[in-house]
């Protein structure tokens, strides 16, 4: 417990199902020490990869055996991303290794609340599986909401097969009217948690707000998947070395790999840890976090998935 | 940690406190420098440091069964001292699990915790207690599960609720406190307990702090030393009690400043609890006087220089002002003004006769 380890838990993949044609689900085993207790919400940054090249990326974890023998992750077949999700799909079969090198919680639920009301997308789902198992065990009220497409809806109803049928709905049309009712219907107590993609979770923002949610009350988790961009380079002010950024690498992987020690816990854009303060150069910011006034100032960077916008950067490491 | 312990001793008039030769070098001494202002000063809670206190997570010394038996004494006489929010269930079992992995891992000599899935059996030689109960089965436990666990250890818990990109004070057991009430706290948000505090709000050490807990993370734990002044060796400085022990701030001479004024230092400790989220923090209180102090010629010292140059808004803060001066009189005596090494080490393993510290 005490020992940080900067290893991580050592894990293989133990089995593989398909959910629908672009999620599968992936079981992992701790072949060390058992993975420790998980907070509904949590996600874990996972590594793997071939002799090419290794992927440190962030999934939402779905479940943990009780014995903390394994974890469950759900993995979308993404287009355009950097590849650790392709990789998964198409290597990640059992036996593949796999490490946790961190679990944390960006989006925990809010046990205070007196009732729940979640709305997800697609993988967006994942926080939401393991938040009803822990809301069932607190007792708290709640109801699902899930948007899929229609040729999805029967592999989403097998994958709620054993909810609470009450407690689920499955939409495969995204209905601004009907979502209103929905929304508008909630007691002025109940909070609202959201995951999916950005052009769904803002149809969500937006209805709510209209039908009078206090933002306050509104929570969401939102992850980049670090899209590739223009090579750059970074000028490490500190330590004086020169760092190349290629056009699918993160910086955040170009630092590590070049032996420096970034701080780092998402790997998403969406918790902060990995700012750097940049002391010349224009950076393309793609995270979640910073502020707008942030933004503009241009005097930091969230390594994990942003870029620049010029040619070089001066970062203060 | 020997496994003796001293079973006799007194946190209440008439006091009897002792401390060891090996408690008094093991004191987590707050000051690494010859001045002292707020700052961040957060380091990992790693089983290392420059004194033997700093070794464990949870740290347990000569006083363990006394001070238990004063907090069950404590809590007898105002049962509102351990408050628990019902959403924070989750997190007591949180905390039962690692003050027992802690302790059992720690001192395998006292404790043992043996499982079997979801049965566990709780060993407390110490306290003479063998439990078994259902983790998580908060009916198999004489009581809840936190007030359990923090009845078998020292120092004093709170338990925050991390929301709404806050913390919120929502349980604790607190019995050993430098003047402030878990009654009136409970519920706070990290902003609102801290209102009291002088000059570091202005310095932004608490918008910075927050930043770093909400990103505290599960297996890397925290710790920081705070400290204060305390009359007598008195755990239980409360508000609630302050008749009892308030007026004792106007009792120091230049006779019994020796005995009388104890440096109080806080081992606070911050753990990220996995199931609920949650963070414990850890308040271990050590009372030393300052006539043990002096046998060690560092701490003596700098002890002097620390209050002697003191903020005057800290010392109303933390309520010195009746017997500073004293206290600053008795240690400029002992002060060579010798240039001091940097850090909190005692820089001696033995220290100078009781007998030899008669002032000149």
């Amino acid at each position: 417990m005490m020992m940080p380890r900067s290893t991580g838990y050592p894990a293989v993949i133990a089995d593989v199902a398909p959910v629908t044609p672009t999620l599968r689900r992936f079981d992992i085993r701790a072949t060390a020490q058992p993975f420790p207790p998980v907070s509904a919400g949590s996600h874990g940054v996972f590594a793997f990869g071939d002799a090419v090249r290794t992927w440190k990326n962030p999934y939402s974890i779905v479940a943990r055996s009780d014995d903390g023998s394994m974890l469950r992750i759900i993995v979308r077949l993404a287009q355009g991303s950097r590849g650790g999700s392709a990789f998964l799909h198409g290597q990640g079969r059992p036996g593949l290794e796999i490490t946790v090198l961190g679990i944390a919680n960006l989006f925990p639920v809010v046990r205070k609340a007196r009732r729940h009301i979640l709305l997800s997308a697609g993988v967006g789902i994942t926080p939401f599986l393991s938040y009803m198992d822990a809301m069932d065990g607190m007792g708290l009220a709640y109801c699902l909401h899930h948007y899929c497409r229609p040729e999805e809806r029967q592999a989403f109803h097998a994958l709620l097969a054993d909810r609470d049928p009450g407690r689920v709905v499955l939409h495969d049309d995204p209905d601004t009217g009907r979502l209103s009712e929905i929304l508008a219907a909630e007691p002025v107590s109940s909070r609202l948690s959201m995951c999916g993609p950005d052009g769904f979770m803002n149809w969500v923002g937006a209805v709510a707000r209209d039908v009078g949610f206090s933002p306050g009350k509104i929570h969401s988790e939102r992850f980049s998947a670090p899209e590739g961009g223009a090579a750059f380079r970074v000028d490490l002010a500190r330590s004086g070395l020169s760092v190349s950024v290629g056009p699918e690498d993160t910086l955040l992987d170009a630092l590590e790999a070049a032996g420096i020690e970034a701080p780092c816990l998402c790997r998403g854009g969406a918790c902060g840890a990995c700012r750097v303060a940049v002391l010349s150069g224009v950076p393309d910011h793609r995270d979640h976090v910073l502020a707008e006034a942030e933004r503009a100032a241009g005097d930091c960077i969230l390594t994990c998935v942003s870029r620049a916008r010029t040619a070089t950067l001066t970062l203060d490491l | 940690m020997d496994g003796r312990f001293n079973t006799d001793e007194s946190y209440r008039f008439p006091y009897a406190v002792r401390n060891s030769d090996a408690a008094i070098l093991r004191f987590p001494f707050p000051f690494p420098e010859d001045s002292y202002m707020y700052s961040m000063n957060v380091e990992p809670h790693v089983p290392a440091g420059p004194v033997a206190s700093l070794h464990h997570a949870f740290d347990i010394d000569e006083h363990y069964v006394s001070e238990c038996r004063e907090k069950a004494r404590i809590l007898a006489e105002d049962p509102e001292r351990c408050l628990v929010l019902p959403h924070m269930r989750q997190a007591e079992w949180d905390f039962v699990e690692l003050a027992m992995d802690s302790l059992s891992r720690d001192y395998p000599d006292l404790f043992a915790l043996d499982r079997d899935g979801d049965r566990w059996r709780w060993t407390n030689r110490p306290l003479e207690i063998t439990q078994d109960f259902v983790f998580g089965n908060a009916g198999t436990l004489p009581c809840g599960p936190f007030e359990y666990m923090a009845r078998q250890m020292q120092g004093d818990f709170t338990l925050q609720d991390q929301r709404d990109g806050d913390l919120w004070m929502d349980g604790g057991m607190v019995t050993s406190q430098a003047d402030w009430s878990l009654k009136f706290d409970l519920g706070m948000s990290f902003g609102q307990w801290h209102a009291p505090v002088p000059k570091a709000p202005q310095m932004g050490i608490f918008d910075r702090a927050l930043r770093f807990l909400l990103m505290l993370r599960h297996g890397h734990p925290v710790r920081r030393l705070n400290w204060t002044m305390t009359i007598n060796p008195r755990l239980d400085t409360s508000p609630e009690n302050f008749t009892i022990w308030g007026g004792d701030r106007g009792s120091v001479t230049a006779d019994n400043v020796a005995d009388k004024v104890h440096l109080r230092v806080e081992l606070q400790s911050l753990f990220r609890l996995p199931r609920s989220n949650a963070i414990l923090f850890s308040v271990r209180c050590y009372l030393l006087p300052v006539g043990a102090i002096a046998r060690v010629p560092k701490w003596r010292s700098r002890l002097h220089r620390v209050l002697r140059d003191l903020d005057p808004a800290l010392v109303a803060y933390k309520g010195l002002d009746r017997y500073l001066p004293q206290t600053v009189a008795f240690l400029s005596r002992l002060d060579d003004g010798a240039v001091l090494s940097p850090g909190i080490q005692p820089d001696t393993a033995i220290l100078i006769a009781v007998d030899d510290l008669v002032p000149r």
